[in-house]
């Protein structure tokens, strides 16, 4: 419908009245507001469901006549420069408006629970209305400026939303690390905006894209100036898509609430840089070096990811560095120019991940209960375990997240990470070997998380009594660092035990001893009891809990999107029509690998590279199956696994390579030490020199200058004070010397 | 114009007459100076409005609101007063300030007569040089707000006051030396009969060589005042010892005059030599942007902090008036409005919260979130208007200055280049040392050991000028035009003799 698109430009408009009205309530009925507190949610809920409907509705109009809907209008009045706004609706904006509505408003439905006894609740979705705002505003802008704006309202809601529990330091921290390194990019974004708008003269997408065609094509432009401009613009990406070298906000940004690591920092918001960079897809695709440069940076995201997913203690963190690692190849199917691969991924990612994450906040805030409520013990998978009993139902639907991100056939990312694997072998070998191993680490560290957190038995109870019973021991040291140390003193293992000279287990232990004297002081009279006789299992721990139906309830739909959102790409052609939803969204856009393939896929073709990939996906789930699996439950198991450290010691180098990975997985890639050491010092530094600077020289000229005058003012104060004796004084000197010259 | 009515006169005369009443009044406590004060201020800002909403027609670049009488007679003085695009826009400004800092002064109980006396003398004072049209009277205006500064920071200061008055006493003092030189020069040059009015002036021609000197001289003096590097300590010094509502002045408003002198004199008057210093113009102000930001977070000192960031953030100024260009220039005097509102509640949200907390030193706090909520939403949000979140004024001043960068026709290739690039460097230091001091002031947890009745979140009145101060920034931000359609026309005439 026409009118349906005239009036789309209230699209990001809608949610906004939400914080508007809490503001306002919060100002002038401060009790009431905060009485009425639950009653928030639902509007923005509605809300937000109203936008759904709105862009189900446009994206139905983008299929059937696929068109470009654009209405602009003038911002100032200067007359040099025309700041216009503007929306675009194409297909990659419907896209883009579903995803957003959809994940949102499931984040919505599942916060109000989880954050249903927190201090913020109000103020939480303040933030989280103004973020689904600016993101709409994000995806439906027209020309670069706006999307700058929306780049960087994003960014402060983000910003805010990481640190929405300030009374943590660490929180404080992580936010302002991720707002600078996104300002990192933003400059490079808006130098960008700045250069193009100098090339073509001209922010509108489509203008731009063919002014800058017809330079390219008369060779007008300096090539070398223009691929900095575009390489500026890339960085606005790479910031906000956290890739490679400014990556390291977004683990850091999980000290924010779960369901806002679901929303923005997995499924929208880091999704932006994608979304900018397949917007820009027409302009970059005429830049040769910068799309192999955009492909490299993917691929070092994908590698580095994975391998700093697997050592990860923190179970957010790990799941932030595997969504790096996953932005990376949608970076890397960008680069490679395959943009329909890049946004199917997009898609079956952000629902994949959000349920992994949802999920996750499901886990922490059952384990909560049990360890407490700081991020170094909810969160830490070594306390977890065995969760699989506890929690049914979120077990089943990580599960199903876990399987779909490893790629196992019928769930949503198999559809989307085949294809771009199948893409990369067309583009480089060597970049698709390194890819198709990286799917294999994925499914490693996916079930490795999986089988920490859900298989065995809970860990949290093991730690009371590890001193005195060496399995638990030896179990909790399994996964860790120390390990390694351990197994070469196998032998003496239960002398080691009592020496407790292992500082993290003792620390993990102290930490949550003195926590459960601090919850409940009654029953840790009767924990220490019963850990003498171990294995009389009838003792009352706390167990972890199932969340309530709210949050199962968006868990449970978002099962239903990640089993069946792989549909829309999976394309059903038989006779050379296309009918899958994507590419028919995606008609007319660009394909640099396909060109001469005409479209139809070669179903043999197909089954031999899906068999392939999920081939070395298995690969990983048995790797990580070997490793993490329960071995630890109980003593039974030890024989099996003393068998398997036997055979080990032969290989003493694959042992230390083991070590090295580790340690480089454990400390992230030292990435964020050499920030530290280079950056920050040499920043702190000029800071510091500056300030010298500032006090010594610069404010040393007018501080001399009064020093010395006042000196002066007072010898001629003296000298001309009118005292008698002075004067005789000075005049006796003065004849004194001019003697001493005349007798000389 | 067929109206005479004296409505500039009115407007610059009537805070000091009205003022000097206060010392008429029985002693009875301040609450009724207080409230008078507040009243004057309030009348005098309506009466701006209403004189530019109903005498001022925005279409026209020349002088408006004219008034011209002879003063002394000898030396051709005159009382004569105007407005143009260019001087509408920091004039309201002055009024909204200053109103606002009255009002923000309310606690301060001693010597409250002078105090309030004081104010309404830079009311004046400060609407003064903005609106004269004789350039001897600019300077007797310029001087005339330099005692009250001196006395307010001198009384009512901090631990290190008297050092730091006279430092600003001083630098002004010094300053004003080059300015009145410069003034004397140019009234004197040519002919025996000194020639003081704008409109002559604008018109008359130099040889070179003393063009550039003149230029130097004024320049001295508004680098001082605006401050550009170099002559920039007073501030930071001036800023930390202050009471609040003085640095809301000095911060809103005192700056601003020395980048309004610069374009009203400086661009006018010397085109030529304006566009021989512009390139060095910018380089400064690059340079500054950079510098004064990385100073800013050696600071411990909130206030020192903010003043940092506000010589930081008159660098963008003094680039858009070195970009000898449309949007250059217009972006300028939207900074100039823009700074003005979120340095002054910068400065006054950091009082307040020192009137609560008693520290000076932003290591000592940590964990005000909880106790006062109030004032942590309001400095946030300021923090991101100053370092320039799109929807607020900051934004768009900058964004305009860049672009006036880039448009500039005057510069080569490489210069335009290094120059965003070194002004967008600027940008990612701001986010440091804004983020820092919200990081240390209220993110974590501290344990307050002083009674909780000590601690109180902002009250109705703070509230209120804090809002205040918000609604033109987001305002701004949202619709530029407002201020831009004060000065596009002028900012033409302008640029047309270049």
């Amino acid at each position: 419908m026409e009118y349906t698109h005239q009036s789309s430009w209230i699209i990001p408009f809608i949610p906004l009245p939400v914080p508007i009205l809490i503001g306002v309530g919060l100002l002038l009925f401060p009790t009431a507001t905060k009485n009425l507190r639950r009653m928030w949610a639902f509007p923005s809920i509605l809300l937000l469901m109203i936008v759904m409907i709105f862009s189900i509705d446009l994206s139905i109009h983008q299929i059937e006549n696929n068109s470009i809907y654009q209405y602009v209008w003038s911002w100032t009045i200067n007359n040099d420069l025309s700041l216009e706004f503007g929306y675009l609706i194409d297909s990659l904006t419907s896209i883009m408006s579903i995803l957003i509505t959809t994940v949102g408003i499931l984040v919505l439905i599942y916060s109000d629970s989880y954050m249903s006894h927190d201090q913020g609740y109000l103020r939480f979705f303040t933030y989280l209305s103004i973020f689904n705002t600016s993101m709409l505003g994000l995806v439906t802008s027209s020309n670069l400026i706006q999307v700058y704006i929306f780049w960087e309202l994003v960014g402060m809601c983000s910003y805010l939303l990481i640190g929405f529990w300030f009374t943590r330091p660490i929180a404080a921290n992580a936010c302002q690390k991720a707002f600078v390194t996104n300002r990192v990019g933003d400059f490079g974004l808006l130098l960008g905006i700045l250069g193009f708008y100098w090339i073509t003269g001209s922010l509108e997408f489509r203008d731009l894209f063919q002014i800058f065609n017809n330079l390219i094509y008369k060779n007008e432009v300096n090539l070398f100036f223009v691929t900095l401009c575009a390489l500026l613009l890339f960085c606005g990406s790479v910031a906000k898509s956290a890739q490679f070298p400014l990556h390291v906000w977004l683990p850091d940004a999980m000290e924010g609430p779960t369901p806002i690591s679901a929303l923005i920092h997995a499924a929208t918001m880091v999704a932006a840089g994608i979304f900018l960079v397949a917007r820009l897809l027409p302009l970059f695709i005429v830049i040769p070096p910068l799309m192999s440069g955009i492909a490299l940076i993917g691929i070092i995201t994908v590698v580095l990811g994975a391998t700093l997913a697997i050592a990860q203690k923190d179970i957010k963190k790990n799941l932030a560095y595997s969504t790096m690692s996953q932005l990376g190849y949608m970076m890397l199917a960008l680069g490679m120019g395959s943009y329909r691969a890049a946004l199917f991924h997009l898609i079956t990612h952000a629902y994949s991940k959000a349920l992994l994450f949802l999920g996750s906040g499901s886990i922490i805030h059952s384990m909560e209960a049990i360890v407490g409520y700081s991020p170094d013990k909810s969160q830490n998978m070594v306390l977890m375990g065995g969760l699989r009993k506890h929690a049914p139902i979120t077990k089943t639907a990580f599960l199903i997240g876990t399987l779909s991100l490893c790629g196992i056939p019928p769930f949503a990312c198999f559809w989307s990470k085949d294809e771009i694997l199948n893409d990369s072998w067309l583009y480089s070998p060597i970049f698709a070997i390194i890819a198709c191993s990286t799917a294999g680490l994925t499914a490693f560290y996916m079930f490795r998380i999986y089988l920490l957190v859900f298989e065995g038995y809970l860990n949290v109870h093991f730690q009371n009594f590890n001193g005195k019973k060496n399995s638990s021991f030896y179990s909790i040291s399994l996964w860790g660092k120390e390990e390694k140390k351990k197994l070469k003193k196998k032998i003496h293992l239960l002398a080691l035990l009592t020496m407790n000279n292992n500082e993290r287990t003792s620390f993990f232990r102290k930490r949550t001893h003195s926590h459960r004297i601090n919850r409940n002081g009654k029953s840790i009279k009767r924990l220490f009891l019963d850990s003498n006789h171990f294995g009389t299992k009838n003792i009352p721990f706390f167990y972890p809990h199932e969340s309530d139906n709210t949050m199962l309830f968006s868990m449970l739909v978002l099962v239903l999107f990640t089993f069946f959102v792989g549909s829309v790409g999976i394309s059903f052609s038989q006779e050379g029509i296309d009918l899958d939803i994507l590419s028919k969204l995606l008609i007319p856009s660009i394909d640099l690998l396909h060109q001469n393939s005409k479209n139809s896929v070669d179903w043999h073709e197909f089954f031999t590279n899906a068999t392939f990939s999920v081939n070395i996906a298995f690969f990983g789930i048995f790797i990580a199956s070997f490793f993490y699996k329960p071995v630890f439950s109980s003593l039974q198991n030890l024989n099996l696994f003393n068998l398997f450290q036997k055979s080990v010691p032969k290989k003493r180098i694959a042992d230390k390579i083991i070590n090295i990975l580790y340690d480089w997985s454990y400390n992230r890639g030292y990435i964020d030490d050499f920030f530290e050491v280079s950056l920050i010092a040499s920043v702190r530094k000029l800071a510091k020199f500056n300030y010298f600077f500032d006090r010594q020289v610069i404010d040393g000229i007018p501080n001399g200058v009064g020093i010395s005058s006042f000196f002066i003012g007072e010898s001629i104060k003296y000298v001309g004070g009118g005292r008698i004796s002075s004067y005789i004084f000075f005049f006796v000197l003065i004849f004194l010397v001019i003697c001493y010259y005349i007798f000389i | 114009m067929t109206n005479y009515f004296p409505w500039l006169t009115i407007v610059v005369v009537f805070p000091i007459a009205a003022g000097s009443f206060i010392f008429l009044f029985p002693h009875r406590g301040n609450k009724v100076i207080r409230w008078y004060s507040i009243c004057i201020c309030l009348i005098d800002l309506l009466l701006t409005t209403y004189a530019f909403c109903y005498h001022f027609r925005l279409d026209d670049p020349l002088i408006q609101l004219t008034e011209n009488y002879k003063w002394i007679h000898f030396f051709d003085f005159y009382w004569r007063l105007g407005i143009d695009g260019l001087s509408i826009g920091p004039i309201l400004l002055t009024g909204f300030i200053t109103t606002l800092a009255t009002l923000a002064a309310q606690p301060v109980t001693r010597e409250y007569r002078l105090f309030y006396f004081l104010m309404l003398a830079m009311y004046s004072g400060q609407i003064g040089p903005f609106s004269s049209r004789d350039i001897l009277l600019f300077f007797i205006m310029w001087e005339l707000e330099l005692i009250p500064v001196y006395l307010l920071l001198s009384i009512w200061g901090g631990k290190k006051r008297l050092y730091s008055a006279t430092k600003f006493i001083l630098y002004t003092a010094g300053a004003s030396i080059f300015l009145l030189m410069g003034i004397l020069g140019i009234g004197l040059y040519g002919s025996n009969e000194p020639t003081l009015n704008f409109e002559t002036l604008t018109n008359q021609s130099y040889p070179v060589a003393l063009e550039i000197i003149f230029y130097t001289a004024f320049l001295l003096a508004f680098a001082v005042k605006s401050p550009i590097i170099p002559f920039h300590t007073w501030l930071p010094d001036t800023h930390g010892e202050a009471h609040y509502s003085t640095c809301m002045l000095l911060a809103g408003i005192l700056l601003k005059m020395g980048a309004y002198g610069l374009v009203r004199i400086n661009m006018e008057f010397f085109s030529h030599a304006h566009s021989i210093f512009c390139p060095w113009l910018m380089i400064l102000g690059s340079i500054q942007i950079i510098y004064a930001a990385s100073t800013s977070f050696g600071q411990r000192n909130l206030k020192k902090r903010i003043a940092y960031s506000s010589v930081s953030h008159m660098g963008f100024i003094i680039i858009g008036i070195g970009s000898i260009s449309d949007t250059g220039l217009n972006g300028a005097i939207l900074q100039i409005i823009s700074h003005g509102f979120i340095g002054a509640a910068l400065f006054f949200l950091a009082g307040t919260s020192y009137d609560r907390l008693r520290l000076l030193y932003l290591d000592e706090m940590g964990g005000m979130a909880i106790p006062m909520p109030k004032i942590f939403t309001i400095f946030t949000i300021l923090s991101m208007a100053s370092l320039a979140l799109p929807g607020m004024s900051g934004f768009v001043a900058e964004l305009i200055v860049f672009w006036g960068i880039i448009t500039s026709q005057k510069y080569l290739f490489m210069m335009k280049i290094l120059m965003t690039f070194g002004t967008a460097i600027g940008m990612i230091l701001t986010p440091i040392y804004l983020l820092s001091i919200l990081r240390q002031m209220f993110y974590g947890y501290k344990f307050f050991n002083t009674p909780n009745s000590y601690f109180f979140d902002s009250g109705p009145r703070e509230l209120f000028i804090s809002i205040s101060i918000l609604i033109p920034v987001i305002g701004i931000g949202i619709y530029p035009d407002f201020i831009f359609s004060f000065s596009v026309d002028k900012v033409e005439a302008i640029l047309s003799n270049f």
